[in-house]
Protein backbone atom coordinates (compact mmCIF):
# COMPACT_ATOMS: atom_id res chain seq x y z
CA UNK A 1 0.00 0.00 0.00
CA UNK A 2 1.41 3.32 -1.07
CA UNK A 3 1.03 5.60 1.92
CA UNK A 4 0.45 8.97 0.31
CA UNK A 5 -0.91 11.52 2.75
CA UNK A 6 -4.01 13.44 1.72
CA UNK A 7 -2.84 16.55 -0.12
CA UNK A 8 -5.15 19.50 -0.80
CA UNK A 9 -5.98 20.11 -4.44
CA UNK A 10 -6.96 23.77 -4.53
CA UNK A 11 -10.34 24.65 -6.01
CA UNK A 12 -11.30 27.99 -7.52
CA UNK A 13 -12.62 29.11 -4.16
CA UNK A 14 -9.64 28.02 -2.07
CA UNK A 15 -6.73 28.64 -4.45
CA UNK A 16 -5.74 32.06 -3.07
CA UNK A 17 -5.31 30.53 0.38
CA UNK A 18 -2.96 27.82 -0.91
CA UNK A 19 -1.14 30.17 -3.31
CA UNK A 20 -0.52 32.50 -0.37
CA UNK A 21 0.98 29.74 1.71
CA UNK A 22 3.36 28.88 -1.13
CA UNK A 23 4.59 32.50 -0.84
CA UNK A 24 4.85 32.23 2.97
CA UNK A 25 1.81 34.46 3.41
CA UNK A 26 -1.42 33.79 5.32
CA UNK A 27 -4.41 35.12 3.40
CA UNK A 28 -8.01 34.82 4.52
CA UNK A 29 -11.23 36.30 3.22
CA UNK A 30 -12.80 39.45 4.56
CA UNK A 31 -16.38 40.46 3.82
CA UNK A 32 -16.41 44.08 2.73
CA UNK A 33 -20.17 44.29 3.19
CA UNK A 34 -20.35 43.45 6.90
CA UNK A 35 -16.70 43.74 7.97
CA UNK A 36 -16.31 40.16 9.14
CA UNK A 37 -13.50 37.68 8.61
CA UNK A 38 -14.44 34.44 6.86
CA UNK A 39 -12.67 31.09 7.14
CA UNK A 40 -12.62 28.51 5.61
CA UNK A 41 -12.85 30.00 2.10
CA UNK A 42 -16.38 30.37 0.74
CA UNK A 43 -18.12 31.96 -2.19
CA UNK A 44 -20.42 34.06 0.00
CA UNK A 45 -20.26 35.53 3.46
CA UNK A 46 -22.27 33.27 5.81
CA UNK A 47 -23.17 36.27 7.97
CA UNK A 48 -24.67 38.60 5.34
CA UNK A 49 -24.62 36.52 2.13
CA UNK A 50 -22.61 39.16 0.30
CA UNK A 51 -20.22 37.93 -2.36
CA UNK A 52 -17.83 40.81 -1.66
CA UNK A 53 -15.24 38.52 -0.14
CA UNK A 54 -11.78 40.03 -0.51
CA UNK A 55 -8.57 38.13 0.16
CA UNK A 56 -6.45 39.93 2.74
CA UNK A 57 -3.04 39.08 4.08
CA UNK A 58 -2.95 38.73 7.86
CA UNK A 59 -0.12 38.03 10.29
CA UNK A 60 -1.28 34.46 10.76
CA UNK A 61 -0.60 34.76 14.45
CA UNK A 62 -3.02 33.61 17.07
CA UNK A 63 -3.58 31.51 20.16
CA UNK A 64 -4.17 27.82 20.79
CA UNK A 65 -7.94 27.39 21.19
CA UNK A 66 -7.85 23.65 21.83
CA UNK A 67 -5.76 20.61 20.90
CA UNK A 68 -5.35 16.88 21.27
CA UNK A 69 -2.51 14.40 21.09
CA UNK A 70 -3.41 11.40 18.96
CA UNK A 71 -1.33 8.38 19.86
CA UNK A 72 -3.41 6.13 17.61
CA UNK A 73 -3.26 7.43 14.02
CA UNK A 74 -6.55 7.33 12.13
CA UNK A 75 -4.83 6.07 9.05
CA UNK A 76 -1.42 4.46 8.58
CA UNK A 77 -0.41 7.52 6.55
CA UNK A 78 0.05 9.46 9.74
CA UNK A 79 1.82 6.82 11.83
CA UNK A 80 5.11 8.70 11.40
CA UNK A 81 3.65 11.76 13.11
CA UNK A 82 2.47 10.15 16.35
CA UNK A 83 1.69 11.59 18.69
CA UNK A 84 -0.16 13.79 16.21
CA UNK A 85 -0.35 17.25 17.77
CA UNK A 86 -3.73 18.27 16.36
CA UNK A 87 -4.85 21.78 17.16
CA UNK A 88 -7.52 24.38 16.63
CA UNK A 89 -5.86 27.79 16.32
CA UNK A 90 -7.76 31.02 16.82
CA UNK A 91 -6.21 33.73 14.69
CA UNK A 92 -6.04 37.25 16.05
CA UNK A 93 -8.81 38.09 13.58
CA UNK A 94 -11.11 35.65 15.43
CA UNK A 95 -11.44 32.81 12.92
CA UNK A 96 -10.42 29.30 13.93
CA UNK A 97 -8.58 26.75 11.85
CA UNK A 98 -7.45 23.16 12.27
CA UNK A 99 -3.72 22.61 12.11
CA UNK A 100 -0.88 20.71 13.72
CA UNK A 101 1.69 22.00 16.19
CA UNK A 102 5.42 21.71 15.47
CA UNK A 103 8.62 22.68 17.29
CA UNK A 104 7.00 22.09 20.68
CA UNK A 105 7.11 19.20 23.13
CA UNK A 106 3.71 17.70 23.99
CA UNK A 107 4.23 18.54 27.66
CA UNK A 108 4.73 22.22 26.83
CA UNK A 109 1.42 22.61 24.96
CA UNK A 110 -1.16 24.69 26.84
CA UNK A 111 -4.46 26.12 25.65
CA UNK A 112 -4.15 29.88 25.22
CA UNK A 113 -0.46 29.86 24.22
CA UNK A 114 0.66 32.29 21.50
CA UNK A 115 1.33 30.70 18.14
CA UNK A 116 2.89 31.73 14.86
CA UNK A 117 2.78 30.15 11.43
CA UNK A 118 5.18 27.45 10.32
CA UNK A 119 5.03 27.06 6.55
CA UNK A 120 5.55 23.40 5.66
CA UNK A 121 6.03 22.84 1.95
CA UNK A 122 4.91 19.23 1.55
CA UNK A 123 4.99 19.02 -2.27
CA UNK A 124 6.19 21.26 -5.10
CA UNK A 125 2.73 22.80 -5.23
CA UNK A 126 1.33 22.63 -1.72
CA UNK A 127 2.37 24.24 1.57
CA UNK A 128 0.52 23.36 4.76
CA UNK A 129 0.01 25.92 7.50
CA UNK A 130 1.30 24.41 10.70
CA UNK A 131 1.84 26.29 13.94
CA UNK A 132 4.69 26.76 16.42
CA UNK A 133 5.06 28.70 19.67
CA UNK A 134 5.83 32.36 19.20
CA UNK B 1 -26.35 34.61 12.39
CA UNK B 2 -29.59 33.92 14.16
CA UNK B 3 -28.81 31.04 16.45
CA UNK B 4 -32.18 31.00 18.15
CA UNK B 5 -34.44 28.06 17.49
CA UNK B 6 -38.13 27.84 18.16
CA UNK B 7 -39.54 24.74 16.56
CA UNK B 8 -42.04 24.09 19.30
CA UNK B 9 -45.33 22.93 17.86
CA UNK B 10 -48.97 23.02 18.81
CA UNK B 11 -48.20 19.85 20.79
CA UNK B 12 -50.90 17.98 18.93
CA UNK B 13 -48.64 14.97 18.49
CA UNK B 14 -47.62 14.75 22.14
CA UNK B 15 -48.77 11.35 23.36
CA UNK B 16 -50.26 10.36 20.00
CA UNK B 17 -47.53 7.94 18.91
CA UNK B 18 -45.69 5.11 20.60
CA UNK B 19 -42.93 2.58 20.28
CA UNK B 20 -44.68 -0.76 20.45
CA UNK B 21 -42.01 -3.26 19.47
CA UNK B 22 -38.27 -3.68 19.97
CA UNK B 23 -35.82 -6.33 18.85
CA UNK B 24 -32.16 -7.01 18.31
CA UNK B 25 -29.57 -9.60 17.39
CA UNK B 26 -26.84 -10.66 19.80
CA UNK B 27 -23.94 -8.18 20.09
CA UNK B 28 -20.87 -9.97 18.74
CA UNK B 29 -17.48 -9.47 17.19
CA UNK B 30 -17.71 -11.67 14.18
CA UNK B 31 -21.37 -12.24 13.38
CA UNK B 32 -20.40 -14.64 10.63
CA UNK B 33 -23.32 -13.41 8.59
CA UNK B 34 -24.50 -10.53 6.44
CA UNK B 35 -26.08 -7.22 7.44
CA UNK B 36 -29.11 -8.48 5.51
CA UNK B 37 -29.49 -11.52 7.72
CA UNK B 38 -28.86 -9.45 10.84
CA UNK B 39 -31.34 -6.76 9.82
CA UNK B 40 -34.02 -9.26 8.88
CA UNK B 41 -33.62 -11.03 12.22
CA UNK B 42 -33.89 -7.83 14.28
CA UNK B 43 -36.86 -6.48 12.32
CA UNK B 44 -38.75 -9.75 12.68
CA UNK B 45 -38.05 -9.80 16.43
CA UNK B 46 -39.33 -6.24 16.84
CA UNK B 47 -42.53 -6.94 14.92
CA UNK B 48 -43.19 -10.12 16.87
CA UNK B 49 -42.43 -8.30 20.12
CA UNK B 50 -45.19 -5.86 19.23
CA UNK B 51 -47.58 -8.75 18.77
CA UNK B 52 -48.04 -7.76 15.13
CA UNK B 53 -47.93 -9.84 11.97
CA UNK B 54 -45.56 -9.07 9.12
CA UNK B 55 -48.44 -7.72 7.03
CA UNK B 56 -49.33 -5.22 9.75
CA UNK B 57 -46.12 -3.38 8.79
CA UNK B 58 -46.27 -1.07 5.78
CA UNK B 59 -43.47 1.41 6.45
CA UNK B 60 -39.73 0.93 6.86
CA UNK B 61 -36.83 3.25 7.63
CA UNK B 62 -33.14 2.55 8.06
CA UNK B 63 -29.91 4.46 8.35
CA UNK B 64 -26.33 3.61 7.56
CA UNK B 65 -22.99 4.88 6.39
CA UNK B 66 -22.85 2.69 3.30
CA UNK B 67 -22.29 -0.28 5.60
CA UNK B 68 -25.75 -1.85 5.70
CA UNK B 69 -28.64 -3.30 3.74
CA UNK B 70 -31.60 -1.35 2.35
CA UNK B 71 -35.19 -1.69 3.51
CA UNK B 72 -36.21 -3.36 0.26
CA UNK B 73 -34.07 -6.41 0.98
CA UNK B 74 -35.34 -6.81 4.53
CA UNK B 75 -38.95 -6.27 3.51
CA UNK B 76 -38.55 -8.82 0.74
CA UNK B 77 -37.11 -11.41 3.10
CA UNK B 78 -40.06 -10.98 5.46
CA UNK B 79 -42.75 -10.85 2.78
CA UNK B 80 -43.70 -7.31 3.73
CA UNK B 81 -45.38 -5.09 1.13
CA UNK B 82 -44.41 -1.49 1.86
CA UNK B 83 -46.45 1.67 1.37
CA UNK B 84 -43.43 3.74 2.35
CA UNK B 85 -39.71 3.21 2.88
CA UNK B 86 -36.57 5.28 3.02
CA UNK B 87 -32.92 4.49 3.72
CA UNK B 88 -30.90 7.46 4.82
CA UNK B 89 -27.28 8.25 5.44
CA UNK B 90 -26.42 8.78 9.05
CA UNK B 91 -24.98 7.57 12.26
CA UNK B 92 -25.47 8.53 15.83
CA UNK B 93 -28.25 11.07 15.62
CA UNK B 94 -30.47 8.95 13.40
CA UNK B 95 -32.64 6.80 15.67
CA UNK B 96 -34.56 9.64 17.27
CA UNK B 97 -34.67 11.60 14.00
CA UNK B 98 -36.21 8.64 12.16
CA UNK B 99 -38.76 8.12 14.93
CA UNK B 100 -39.90 11.68 14.22
CA UNK B 101 -39.99 10.97 10.50
CA UNK B 102 -42.02 7.81 11.12
CA UNK B 103 -44.58 9.85 13.08
CA UNK B 104 -44.67 12.38 10.24
CA UNK B 105 -45.28 9.91 7.44
CA UNK B 106 -47.98 8.12 9.42
CA UNK B 107 -49.57 11.48 10.21
CA UNK B 108 -49.45 12.32 6.50
CA UNK B 109 -51.40 9.19 5.75
CA UNK B 110 -48.57 7.57 3.81
CA UNK B 111 -48.53 4.40 5.89
CA UNK B 112 -49.74 3.02 9.20
CA UNK B 113 -46.96 1.30 11.10
CA UNK B 114 -43.22 1.81 10.59
CA UNK B 115 -40.31 -0.37 11.55
CA UNK B 116 -36.92 1.35 11.88
CA UNK B 117 -33.69 -0.64 11.80
CA UNK B 118 -29.93 -0.31 11.94
CA UNK B 119 -27.80 -3.27 10.83
CA UNK B 120 -24.03 -3.27 10.86
CA UNK B 121 -21.00 -5.52 11.04
CA UNK B 122 -19.27 -2.68 12.83
CA UNK B 123 -16.38 -4.81 13.98
CA UNK B 124 -15.87 -7.49 11.36
CA UNK B 125 -16.61 -5.45 8.23
CA UNK B 126 -16.69 -1.65 8.19
CA UNK B 127 -15.26 0.01 11.29
CA UNK B 128 -16.24 3.55 12.22
CA UNK B 129 -13.41 6.02 11.80
CA UNK B 130 -11.91 4.10 8.97
CA UNK B 131 -8.86 2.78 10.74
CA UNK B 132 -6.71 1.20 8.10
CA UNK B 133 -8.67 2.76 5.26
CA UNK B 134 -7.98 6.03 3.51
CA UNK B 135 -7.52 6.85 -0.11
CA UNK B 136 -4.47 9.04 0.32
CA UNK B 137 -4.26 12.03 -1.98
CA UNK B 138 -7.69 13.29 -2.81
CA UNK B 139 -9.56 16.42 -3.66
CA UNK B 140 -10.02 17.76 -0.17
CA UNK B 141 -12.62 20.44 0.19
CA UNK B 142 -14.59 22.33 2.81
CA UNK B 143 -13.84 21.36 6.36
CA UNK B 144 -11.98 18.33 5.09
CA UNK B 145 -9.43 20.59 3.48
CA UNK B 146 -8.46 21.85 6.88
CA UNK B 147 -8.86 18.67 8.87
CA UNK B 148 -7.78 15.69 6.81
CA UNK B 149 -4.78 17.43 5.33
CA UNK B 150 -3.43 17.67 8.86
CA UNK B 151 -4.31 14.10 9.72
CA UNK B 152 -7.49 14.73 11.61
CA UNK B 153 -10.35 12.54 10.47
CA UNK B 154 -11.62 10.22 13.18
CA UNK B 155 -14.45 10.95 15.58
CA UNK B 156 -12.10 10.53 18.53
CA UNK B 157 -9.70 13.14 17.16
CA UNK B 158 -12.39 15.65 16.30
CA UNK B 159 -14.40 15.23 19.50
CA UNK B 160 -11.30 15.24 21.73
CA UNK B 161 -10.78 18.91 20.91
CA UNK B 162 -14.19 19.64 22.41
CA UNK B 163 -13.35 17.57 25.49
CA UNK B 164 -9.99 19.32 25.97
CA UNK B 165 -11.57 22.73 25.77
CA UNK B 166 -14.30 21.69 28.21
CA UNK B 167 -11.62 20.70 30.70
CA UNK B 168 -9.96 24.08 30.17
CA UNK B 169 -13.18 26.09 30.42
CA UNK B 170 -14.75 24.31 33.37
CA UNK B 171 -12.04 22.36 35.19
CA UNK B 172 -13.58 19.01 34.25
CA UNK B 173 -11.20 16.10 34.92
CA UNK B 174 -10.63 12.72 33.22
CA UNK B 175 -11.11 11.11 36.64
CA UNK B 176 -14.65 12.53 36.90
CA UNK B 177 -15.49 11.34 33.39
CA UNK B 178 -14.07 7.86 33.97
CA UNK B 179 -17.03 7.28 36.27
CA UNK B 180 -19.22 7.06 33.16
CA UNK B 181 -17.43 3.90 32.04
CA UNK B 182 -17.34 2.47 35.55
CA UNK B 183 -21.08 3.03 36.02
CA UNK B 184 -22.06 1.72 32.58
CA UNK B 185 -19.93 -1.37 33.23
CA UNK B 186 -21.85 -1.98 36.47
CA UNK B 187 -25.06 -1.88 34.47
CA UNK B 188 -23.67 -4.16 31.77
CA UNK B 189 -22.71 -6.73 34.37
CA UNK B 190 -26.47 -7.21 34.87
CA UNK B 191 -27.16 -7.43 31.15
CA UNK B 192 -26.81 -10.93 29.71
CA UNK B 193 -26.72 -9.42 26.18
CA UNK B 194 -23.81 -7.05 26.84
CA UNK B 195 -20.58 -7.60 24.94
CA UNK B 196 -18.49 -6.48 27.94
CA UNK B 197 -20.05 -7.81 31.12
CA UNK B 198 -17.17 -7.28 33.53
CA UNK B 199 -17.11 -4.31 35.88
CA UNK B 200 -14.22 -1.88 35.63
CA UNK B 201 -13.11 0.83 38.03
CA UNK B 202 -12.20 4.48 37.55
CA UNK B 203 -8.56 3.46 38.01
CA UNK B 204 -8.92 0.84 35.29
CA UNK B 205 -10.05 3.58 32.89
CA UNK B 206 -7.31 6.01 33.85
CA UNK B 207 -4.60 3.38 33.63
CA UNK B 208 -5.70 2.09 30.22
CA UNK B 209 -3.70 3.05 27.15
CA UNK B 210 -4.00 6.66 25.97
CA UNK B 211 -5.63 6.83 22.52
CA UNK B 212 -6.38 10.49 21.81
CA UNK B 213 -5.89 12.89 24.69
CA UNK B 214 -7.88 12.95 26.99
CA UNK B 215 -9.42 9.63 25.86
CA UNK B 216 -8.02 6.40 27.23
CA UNK B 217 -8.89 3.09 25.62
CA UNK B 218 -11.69 2.52 28.14
CA UNK B 219 -13.15 5.97 27.47
CA UNK B 220 -14.00 4.69 23.97
CA UNK B 221 -16.98 2.50 23.10
CA UNK B 222 -16.91 -1.06 21.88
CA UNK B 223 -17.24 -1.91 18.17
CA UNK B 224 -19.63 -4.78 17.53
CA UNK B 225 -21.64 -6.59 14.86
CA UNK B 226 -25.39 -6.31 15.41
CA UNK B 227 -28.78 -5.15 14.21
CA UNK B 228 -31.50 -3.39 16.17
CA UNK B 229 -35.09 -2.48 15.32
CA UNK B 230 -38.10 -0.68 16.74
CA UNK B 231 -41.74 -0.39 15.66
CA UNK B 232 -43.54 2.98 15.71
CA UNK B 233 -47.27 3.41 15.32
CA UNK B 234 -50.15 5.67 16.26
CA UNK B 235 -51.72 5.35 19.70
CA UNK B 236 -55.04 3.97 18.43
CA UNK B 237 -53.13 1.01 16.99
CA UNK B 238 -50.62 0.89 19.85
CA UNK B 239 -53.42 0.07 22.28
CA UNK B 240 -53.95 -3.26 20.57
CA UNK B 241 -50.33 -4.34 20.67
CA UNK B 242 -48.88 -6.89 23.05
CA UNK B 243 -47.11 -4.58 25.50
CA UNK B 244 -47.90 -1.33 27.26
CA UNK B 245 -46.93 1.37 24.74
CA UNK B 246 -43.84 3.50 25.29
CA UNK B 247 -45.58 6.77 24.51
CA UNK B 248 -43.65 9.42 22.60
CA UNK B 249 -43.93 12.82 24.24
CA UNK B 250 -41.38 14.66 22.14
CA UNK B 251 -38.70 14.12 19.54
CA UNK B 252 -35.88 16.21 18.09
CA UNK B 253 -33.98 15.20 14.96
CA UNK B 254 -30.48 16.28 13.98
CA UNK B 255 -30.69 19.67 15.62
CA UNK B 256 -27.53 21.65 14.87
CA UNK B 257 -25.21 24.24 16.28
CA UNK B 258 -24.57 27.30 14.08
CA UNK B 259 -22.12 26.72 11.17
CA UNK B 260 -22.66 23.01 11.25
CA UNK B 261 -20.14 22.52 8.46
CA UNK B 262 -17.48 23.67 10.91
CA UNK B 263 -19.20 24.13 14.25
CA UNK B 264 -16.26 25.36 16.27
CA UNK B 265 -16.06 28.42 14.06
CA UNK B 266 -19.14 29.83 15.76
CA UNK B 267 -19.39 29.93 19.51
CA UNK B 268 -17.72 27.80 22.14
CA UNK B 269 -16.53 24.37 21.03
CA UNK B 270 -17.30 23.04 24.53
CA UNK B 271 -21.05 23.56 23.99
CA UNK B 272 -22.87 20.84 22.05
CA UNK B 273 -26.10 20.63 20.05
CA UNK B 274 -28.19 19.73 23.09
CA UNK B 275 -27.97 23.40 24.04
CA UNK B 276 -30.28 24.09 21.08
CA UNK B 277 -32.18 20.80 21.00
CA UNK B 278 -33.44 21.19 24.55
CA UNK B 279 -35.43 24.27 23.49
CA UNK B 280 -37.49 21.98 21.27
CA UNK B 281 -37.41 18.82 23.36
CA UNK B 282 -38.75 19.95 26.72
CA UNK B 283 -41.52 22.36 25.63
CA UNK B 284 -42.93 19.80 23.21
CA UNK B 285 -42.73 17.05 25.83
CA UNK B 286 -44.40 19.14 28.50
CA UNK B 287 -41.86 17.88 31.00
CA UNK B 288 -38.37 18.97 31.97
CA UNK B 289 -35.13 17.31 33.03
CA UNK B 290 -36.25 17.11 36.65
CA UNK B 291 -39.20 14.93 35.62
CA UNK B 292 -37.01 12.33 33.90
CA UNK B 293 -36.50 9.03 35.75
CA UNK B 294 -33.75 7.62 33.56
CA UNK B 295 -31.62 8.77 30.68
CA UNK B 296 -30.06 7.12 27.67
CA UNK B 297 -27.04 9.08 26.51
CA UNK B 298 -24.95 8.50 23.42
CA UNK B 299 -21.78 7.15 24.97
CA UNK B 300 -19.55 6.79 21.95
CA UNK B 301 -17.05 8.13 24.46
CA UNK B 302 -17.38 8.75 28.18
CA UNK B 303 -17.15 12.49 27.53
CA UNK B 304 -20.11 12.58 25.15
CA UNK B 305 -22.41 11.42 27.96
CA UNK B 306 -21.23 14.26 30.19
CA UNK B 307 -21.61 16.91 27.48
CA UNK B 308 -25.12 15.81 26.55
CA UNK B 309 -26.48 15.60 30.07
CA UNK B 310 -25.07 19.05 30.77
CA UNK B 311 -26.37 20.77 27.65
CA UNK B 312 -29.82 19.17 27.89
CA UNK B 313 -30.09 20.78 31.31
CA UNK B 314 -29.69 17.87 33.72
CA UNK B 315 -27.17 20.06 35.52
CA UNK B 316 -25.75 23.56 35.15
CA UNK B 317 -23.38 24.18 32.25
CA UNK B 318 -19.91 23.29 33.44
CA UNK B 319 -21.09 20.95 36.19
CA UNK B 320 -21.18 17.86 33.97
CA UNK B 321 -18.07 16.36 35.53
CA UNK B 322 -19.63 16.64 38.96
CA UNK B 323 -22.94 15.20 37.72
CA UNK B 324 -21.50 12.08 36.13
CA UNK B 325 -19.25 11.32 39.11
CA UNK B 326 -21.93 11.94 41.74
CA UNK B 327 -23.51 8.50 41.61
CA UNK B 328 -26.82 9.84 40.31
CA UNK B 329 -26.40 7.82 37.09
CA UNK B 330 -25.99 4.44 38.81
CA UNK B 331 -28.76 1.90 39.10
CA UNK B 332 -30.30 2.78 42.45
CA UNK B 333 -29.33 6.42 41.94
CA UNK B 334 -31.82 9.21 41.34
CA UNK B 335 -31.56 9.12 37.54
CA UNK B 336 -29.76 6.09 36.11
CA UNK B 337 -28.13 6.46 32.70
CA UNK B 338 -27.65 3.73 30.07
CA UNK B 339 -28.86 0.85 32.18
CA UNK B 340 -27.93 -1.62 29.43
CA UNK B 341 -24.28 -0.58 29.57
CA UNK B 342 -24.73 1.49 26.42
CA UNK B 343 -22.20 1.77 23.65
CA UNK B 344 -19.33 1.59 26.12
CA UNK B 345 -20.27 -1.93 27.22
CA UNK B 346 -23.40 -3.46 25.67
CA UNK B 347 -22.60 -2.89 22.01
CA UNK B 348 -22.49 -0.27 19.29
CA UNK B 349 -25.50 0.21 17.10
CA UNK B 350 -25.53 3.95 16.55
CA UNK B 351 -27.94 4.92 19.29
CA UNK B 352 -30.81 2.49 18.87
CA UNK B 353 -29.93 0.07 21.67
CA UNK B 354 -30.36 2.81 24.28
CA UNK B 355 -33.89 3.50 22.96
CA UNK B 356 -34.70 -0.21 23.10
CA UNK B 357 -33.47 -0.33 26.69
CA UNK B 358 -35.67 2.56 27.77
CA UNK B 359 -38.74 1.03 26.10
CA UNK B 360 -38.19 -2.14 28.13
CA UNK B 361 -37.56 -0.10 31.30
CA UNK B 362 -40.91 1.70 30.86
CA UNK B 363 -42.65 -1.65 30.40
CA UNK B 364 -41.00 -2.92 33.59
CA UNK B 365 -39.73 -5.86 31.57
CA UNK B 366 -35.97 -5.52 31.49
CA UNK B 367 -34.27 -8.71 30.30
CA UNK B 368 -31.90 -9.28 33.21
CA UNK B 369 -31.23 -12.46 35.17
CA UNK B 370 -34.03 -12.06 37.71
CA UNK B 371 -36.27 -15.13 38.19
CA UNK B 372 -39.49 -15.48 36.21
CA UNK B 373 -42.87 -16.53 37.54
CA UNK B 374 -45.00 -19.33 36.12
CA UNK B 375 -46.31 -16.96 33.45
CA UNK B 376 -42.78 -16.17 32.33
CA UNK B 377 -42.95 -12.66 33.81
CA UNK B 378 -39.75 -11.54 35.42
CA UNK B 379 -39.84 -10.88 39.16
CA UNK B 380 -37.40 -8.05 39.63
CA UNK B 381 -35.35 -8.04 42.81
CA UNK B 382 -33.89 -4.51 42.51
CA UNK B 383 -30.65 -5.99 43.79
CA UNK B 384 -28.17 -4.24 41.51
CA UNK B 385 -25.06 -6.22 42.45
CA UNK B 386 -23.15 -8.07 39.73
CA UNK B 387 -25.29 -10.49 37.79
CA UNK B 388 -28.45 -9.15 39.39
CA UNK B 389 -31.30 -6.86 38.48
CA UNK B 390 -31.17 -3.81 36.26
CA UNK B 391 -34.83 -2.83 36.24
CA UNK B 392 -35.42 0.71 37.55
CA UNK B 393 -38.33 0.96 40.01
CA UNK B 394 -41.48 2.14 38.22
CA UNK B 395 -40.01 4.61 35.76
CA UNK B 396 -42.54 7.01 34.24
CA UNK B 397 -40.45 9.24 31.97
CA UNK B 398 -37.27 8.54 29.98
CA UNK B 399 -35.02 10.71 27.82
CA UNK B 400 -32.75 9.53 25.02
CA UNK B 401 -30.00 11.80 23.78
CA UNK B 402 -28.61 11.05 20.33
CA UNK B 403 -25.30 12.41 19.10
CA UNK B 404 -23.79 12.64 15.63
CA UNK B 405 -20.97 14.93 16.66
CA UNK B 406 -20.64 17.89 19.04
CA UNK B 407 -22.57 20.04 16.58
CA UNK B 408 -25.54 17.74 15.80
CA UNK B 409 -27.90 15.97 18.16
CA UNK B 410 -31.29 14.24 18.36
CA UNK B 411 -33.43 13.43 21.35
CA UNK B 412 -36.56 11.56 22.45
CA UNK B 413 -38.77 11.70 25.53
CA UNK B 414 -40.99 8.72 26.25
CA UNK B 415 -43.55 7.98 28.95
CA UNK B 416 -44.99 4.81 30.41
CA UNK B 417 -48.32 3.92 28.82
CA UNK B 418 -51.03 6.08 27.39
CA UNK B 419 -51.08 9.64 28.71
Amino acid sequence: MDLVKPIPRPSTTTRPFWDGLNERKVQIQRCDACDSWVFYPRTRCPSCLSDLLIWREVSGQGVLYTYTLARQPTAPHFADETPQQLAVVELDEGVRMTSTLVNVEPSDIVIGMRLQPYFDQVTDDVTLLRYQPG
Amino acid sequence: MNAEIDATSEKFLRGKYAIVGVGETPYTRGSGTTTRALGTYAVRRAIEDAGLRMDDIDGMLSYSGNDSIPSTAVAGDLGIRLNFYMDVMGGGSSTEALIGIAMGVIEAGMCKTVVIFRSMNGYSQIRIGGTGRGSGASNLSGDGLFGRAYGQSSAAQAFAQTFMRHMYDYGTTPEQIAHVKAIHSEHASNNPKAYYKHRVTVDDVLSSRMIVKPLHLLDCCVETDNATAIVVTRMDRARDCKHMPATILSVVGRCCKPRIDNHYQAGPISTVAGHYAKEILWPNAGVGPDDVDLTGSYDAFTFTTMLQLEDYGFCEKGDGGEYVSSGIMRLGGARPNNTSGGHLCEGYTHGMNMVIENVRQLRGEIDDSCPTDTNGKRQHTYDYSTGGCRQVRDPEITANLGWAMPGTGSALVMAKGER
